[in-house]
């Protein structure tokens, strides 16, 4: 504590000199006392005692003013009063000093050090949380690589049977008539199904759309499978044309093994089609 | 619905078919096997186990007309059928 009095700041572990002008300490003291109390304020920074107002020299008691307490502590610590005049010249202060220099750039090694590891941990984090997805399935990720051996081998599982219903929507700005041809369907995990949409193109202009699907309940998403259908890509239609639109797909049978969907046995499988063709002229409204 | 930002639930992501799209039947050539699948389906209250036989036509007609790579059938999960196939030939025979 004595050595955190008068001509010393301290903070925490750093303990920072106060020497007169011209030294390099004396920045360290300057930013040591706290942003704004110019240093030019009565000669040396350091000449006086911690001001009443100072917040960071906790240690130095506070006294009603400097010169009052100063002589009880320079009696303290004699080698100290010196530091108020030009560099010490005892031997064992500089030696003091040289040591506290030296812890204090150890520890700001490590806090650099620390830095960098935070940082260079906030960049691996991205795919290291991606590997711990995989392999936990957590996140709705991919759970089961699933690839056309495993349509091979798969076997139905009898009495699992889940009732498939289909969706269709489509964006306001595509004039389509696109709706399912089977309200459900009714499948085993497992087992290979083919279902159908319609879609008509009621201009008489050829339009491009392209669609995406969503599976609800999302945890089921993830068995759901499919093999081919007509989503993600661009698909033409010509004036008043009229197509079939299939979908391939399976339920994958490790679906009947997780204990979460033991009580999923409605699947909805959704369809929207938006426009794709850029610079399409939009119908003004009357007009069709 | 998948916008929904809570950290427990999982969001659903899209993703692609294995093998692709299919390319669309613009001259309806496949329609009179599709027509054949659908009618199956609505007498068998849409079982979908009940069939299969007609989905895989409809597939082998795809195949044939150049609307879809083709591909052994038992890649696409018909095995059962082939083996029925095969077995009711070996007795025929």
């Amino acid at each position: 504590m004595g050595l955190c009095g008068r001509g010393w700041r301290c903070f925490g572990v750093l303990r920072l000199p106060c020497v007169a002008a011209g030294s390099g300490p004396r920045l360290l003291c300057a930013w040591a006392r706290g942003a704004g109390e110019p240093l030019a304020r009565g000669g040396s920074a350091c000449s006086q005692g911690p001001r009443a107002g100072a917040p960071h020299s906790q240690w130095a008691p506070r006294g009603p003013g400097a010169p009052g307490s100063a002589p009880r502590r320079r009696q303290a610590w004699p080698g100290l009063q010196q530091a108020r005049g030009a560099a010490r010249p005892n031997p064992f202060t500089r030696g003091q000093e040289q040591e506290w220099r030296r812890r204090n750039r150890t520890v700001l090694t490590y806090i650099a050090a620390a830095a960098v590891g935070m940082v260079g941990m906030s960049y691996a984090a991205v795919p290291l949380y991606r590997l711990y997805c995989q392999a936990t399935g957590l996140g709705g990720s991919a759970v089961a690589g699933h690839d056309s051996d495993q349509i091979e081998t798969m076997e139905p599982v009898k009495d699992g049977i889940i009732k498939v219903t289909f969706n269709a929507d489509v964006h306001a700005s595509l004039h389509w008539n696109f709706r399912p041809q089977q309200t459900e369907i009714y499948v085993v995990p497992g087992e290979t199904a083919l279902a159908f949409y319609k879609a008509k193109n009621s201009t008489d202009k050829p339009v491009i759309g392209i669609s995406t699907y969503n599976v609800v309940p999302f945890e089921a998403g993830q068995y759901f499978n499919k093999i081919q259908c007509f989503c993600f890509e661009e698909q033409r239609l010509n004036p008043q044309e009229e197509v079939d639109m299939p979908v391939f797909f399976f339920i994958d049978p490790e679906f009947a093994e997780d204990p979460r969907m033991a009580n999923v046995d409605l699947i909805t499988l959704s369809y929207t089609f938006f426009e794709a063709k850029e610079g399409h002229v939009l119908p003004l409204p009357g007009y069709q | 619905m998948s916008t929904a930002m809570n950290f427990g639930s999982k969001s659903f992501t899209p993703r692609p078919p294995d093998k692709g799209a299919f390319p669309l039947d613009h001259l309806g050539e496949c329609k009179g096997f599709k027509e054949k699948f659908m009618k199956c389906l609505r007498e068998n209250s849409f079982e979908n186990a009940l069939c299969r036989q007609e989905s895989k036509e409809y597939l082998e007609c795809r195949m044939e007309r150049q609307l879809m790579a083709k591909e052994p059938l038992e890649k696409l999960g018909f095995k059962d059928l082939i083996d029925e196939k095969s077995e009711a030939k070996l007795k025929t025979l």
